[in-house]
């Protein structure tokens, strides 16, 4: 992701502060014929402009859907005005990234609050499949690869960019995204991407309270609705899918967090980031203007990314002598603590000690950022963290909770196309946990332990998504 | 006439080309490429193949039969026949399935041959130190001391054809240094019996077995881990595996940073600035090897090698330096101005036991 694109993603995450949520699922359709809504379980369907024939939105609106047009912020004012005489829903821009400036982009505003009658999106650039990828790159004449020690596998999720886009605002929500499919190595005859693919994007950005633009290839659009046996099967194996994604809360709901990023320049240390969300660290992002004693309250821990000024780092020094760690990354600068020799100091890393915690200081960017997780996983230790898994490396866990709400929901996603036998572990004592996934309605007791402060339960088969409850004590007895 | 002056043009612009153009023009055969999660890492299979259907289903079967291998040797599933038999082989003999059986068999010897460096009865060890990878403070002497109690391959005793017994009440067996290796053949047994000769097959990258070559190729090239970034090792293999093993990386937040390969003798993580890259004909037997090789280091490990066939290794460090050994497939360093082809030392010794006869072709 460049620099700018980056740039860009904040501006328009601002300008989409004053939209409201719509949808968690928009599919991207060919202006061509599709089942009716409530056929396929979309409701929100996009259309790319430049479009030749606007009858097509109106086709589509007269089959149920709510139609988005999607536009490059250079296409605006066209789109706009076919969007009003079509009378669809919305707008989404896209391509910010190719902008040559997030300043060009200030002309966009006054188009949003001229047309109080379109919804406005923005698209957030850099999305990726959400998967379990390998590591061979495979040639017509060959494999590219090169041996090294047992890896884990690698997760391609967008966790880590919703998490930079909603702290650089944090009212933009929900984030939307897009990606592209990767359909590469299926046989000719067979649908790519299969449903499977389709069920980790729908359970991916549910679990990242996101929504999410999914393209519907063409080949797999005309099938439906030619009524397709193939393409139904397809597909019917994807709507459990939908269906459960839209049950979901739709509060806002605050990320259960124990490590607090400070970041300025997203693209910097970007893929630090990415590797601590496919580590599980529960954490959330804010940029140095943003920290506050009130947001240092919910962290155990801090990594920097960023120079920060004399009251953030007073703060952090105090956040850190109550027995918190702070890690500064990339950092040469001064800090009042240099008066005392450090506690360690070995290649790259320097330990400080500051009353009952400690700061770490390296010296360099992030070079290993699968190791800086790992690392940091190791420092925080289980004992400080909100969340965690074991041995379940192809599953992600996100929490969320109700501002001063006690219960706690889980959102689990399983980026492997095997299921997984999931132990979680969770700070905080509750009365009672309840399981609830595509295969299994809401709700399933789940037996727990509580042990030393934290409420431990197993999913015994976790295909590709679930949801687990956590009631509190106190408000178990009102639940149903 | 027409037609034959056609001909006779391709002809010619055929019998113009050097031969190794001719094989690298497209052919009917494309590729399959299938992954599947297992063992704690990702199984990858690329087959070439005219018939794509027959690669697929191929391909599909082999990675079945991983996941079906992970469930009986897991150690981190408490339903898993290796599981089970850590929870009861105490007792008394126990049945167990026939792989289980060949792939302790086989780890025995590669203990008994490094003096016990190689130990797949390590098992409390690595769960002793894994928690700490995970944020567990450090184990304590007293932890060590009572894990170390339990460690000793001597105190495994295989009873043929099918049962085990140990002569500890405290050992567990962990086949993380094997298993992958095991499953990789048994994914080219598979591959091989559905008419499939052209596959490259990866266990997370740590183990790779080469079925024939890839079309238009004589091998297929594997880059091998170089932690110098000196060397640019490369190895080309054909019916034939390479497996590296490498100590996890320190910490870059400063502090303890446990590595997760543990010498049985001392109960501690391996200090080591090597990482190895050993081939063999077999997945079982370069992964074995690769783990033991790493344990013993270059003085030890080059004399172990010399007593087995077509098994070759390298050492290689940080700073570039390189200990290569064995007969078996040679070594390619790609990192100076021109490759130079590192055969290792050619030196046969007969094989010391019956399964050392494994490494002949």
């Amino acid at each position: 992701m460049s620099r700018m694109s980056i740039l860009c993603m904040l501006f328009l995450g601002s300008i989409a502060a004053c939209t409201p949520v719509t949808a968690k699922v928009l599919l991207r359709v060919e202006p061509s014929p599709l089942p009716p809504a409530d056929k396929t379980g979309i409701q929100d369907v996009v259309l790319l402009w430049p479009l030749r024939d606007l009858s097509a939105a109106a086709k589509l609106r007269s089959q149920g859907y709510r139609v988005f047009l999607q536009c490059e912020s250079k296409d605006l004012a066209a789109a706009v005005v076919a969007a009003e005489r079509a009378a669809v829903t919305g707008i989404i821009v896209a391509n910010t990234a190719r902008s040559s400036q997030p300043a060009a982009l200030e002309p966009l505003r006054p188009y949003f609050a001229a047309h109080k009658s379109l919804t406005f999106r923005v698209l957030v650039p850099g999305g990726k499949q959400p998967q379990m990828k390998g590591r061979l790159v495979v040639e017509r004449d060959g494999v590219l690869q090169v041996s090294s020690a047992s890896s884990q596998p690698w997760l391609d999720t967008n966790l880590a960019l919703v998490r930079l886009a909603q702290s650089m605002d944090p009212d933009s929500l929900p984030i939307l995204y897009d990606f592209h499919w990767d359909t590469s190595g299926g046989l000719p005859d067979t649908w790519r991407p299969d449903a499977e693919a389709y069920e980790v994007a729908i359970a991916e950005a549910d679990a990242n309270r996101s929504d999410v633009t999914i393209d519907l290839p063409g080949s797999l659009q005309k099938a439906l609705a030619a009524d397709d046996s193939r393409a139904w099967m397809l597909w019917k194996g994807i709507m459990p899918y939908l269906d459960f994604s839209s049950h979901a809360q739709t509060e806002r709901m605050l990320p259960v967090v124990n490590l607090g990023v400070i970041v300025e320049d997203a693209q910097a240390s970007y893929e630090a980031i990415n590797l601590m969300a496919r580590h599980n660290l529960a954490f959330e992002s804010v940029r140095p203007s943003d920290l506050t004693l009130a947001r240092l309250s919910s962290w155990n821990s801090v990594v920097v990314f960023c120079p920060l000024n004399k009251e953030a780092v007073a703060l952090l020094r105090n956040f850190a002598a109550s027995g918190r760690i702070v890690i500064f990354v990339n950092t040469q600068d001064k800090f009042p603590w240099h008066s005392a020799p450090p506690l360690r100091q070995e290649s790259g890393a320097t330990v400080y000690s500051i009353g009952a915690g400690q700061v770490v200081e390296l010296a360099e960017p992030v070079v290993d950022p699968e190791n800086f997780a790992r690392d940091l996983h190791r420092l925080i230790g289980r004992e400080r963290s909100a969340l965690t898994l074991w041995n379940s490396i192809t599953t992600l866990v996100t929490g969320y909770h109700e501002q001063g709400g006690l219960d706690i929901t889980l959102y689990l996603v399983n980026y492997a196309d095997q299921p997984d036998n999931v132990q979680v572990q969770v700070k905080g004592r509750f009365a009672r946990v309840r399981l609830e996934s595509p295969e299994e309605p809401c709700c399933v007791s789940l037996p727990f332990v509580e042990r030393g402060g934290f409420t431990e339960f197993m999913i015994p088969t976790l295909r590709i998504t679930a949801r687990v409850h956590l009631d509190s004590a106190r408000e178990s007895s009102a639940a149903p | 006439m027409r037609w034959l002056k056609s001909a006779a043009l391709a002809f010619l612009v055929l019998a113009m080309l050097p031969l190794p153009a001719i094989l690298c023009l497209p052919q009917n055969s494309s590729f399959v490429h299938q992954k599947r999660y297992a063992m704690g890492t990702v199984f990858e299979i690329v087959i070439y193949d005219e018939d794509l259907p027959r690669a697929d289903a191929a391909a599909r079967a082999a990675l079945d039969e991983v996941v079906r291998l992970d469930g009986m040797m897991s150690n981190y599933k408490p339903e898993s026949d290796l599981s089970r038999m850590n929870r009861s082989a105490h007792f008394q003999p126990i049945r167990i399935p026939r792989e289980l059986y060949e792939i302790i068999e086989e780890s025995l010897f590669y203990s008994r041959h490094s003096d016990g460096q190689f130990d797949i009865s390590v098992g409390p060890l690595v769960d002793l130190w894994k928690a700490t990878l995970a944020g567990a403070p450090l184990p304590t002497t007293t932890d060590q001391a009572s894990a170390l109690r339990c460690i000793g391959y001597q105190k495994i005793e295989l009873i043929p054809p099918d049962r085990i017994q140990f002569h500890s009440d405290c050992m567990r067996l962990d086949l993380g240094a094997t298993g992958k290796g095991y499953a990789v053949d048994r994914v080219a047994e598979i591959l091989n019996a559905c008419g499939i000769h052209r596959a490259y097959i990866d266990a997370g990258g740590s183990t790779i077995y080469a079925l024939g070559a890839p079309p238009g190729g004589n091998a297929w090239r594997v880059r091998l881990r170089d932690p110098s970034h000196k060397l640019g090792p490369e190895v080309m293999l054909m019916n034939n595996s390479v497996s590296t093993s490498e100590q996890s990386a320190p910490s870059s937040l400063g502090g303890d940073a446990p590595g997760h390969i543990i010498v049985p003798g001392t109960g501690k993580p391996l200090q080591t600035r090597y990482a190895i890259s050993v081939t063999a004909p077999s997945a079982t037997a370069s992964d074995a090897l690769s783990t033991t090789l790493l344990l013993l280091g270059p003085s030890k490990g080059v004399a172990l090698v010399k007593t087995l066939h077509n098994v070759s290794a390298i050492w290689i460090d940080s700073d570039g330096q390189r200990t290569l050994a064995g007969d078996g497939v040679s070594f390619v360093l790609a990192g100076g101005d021109r490759p130079i082809d590192v055969s290792p030392l050619r030196n046969r010794v007969a094989p010391t036991s019956k399964a050392a006869k494994e490494l002949l072709p």
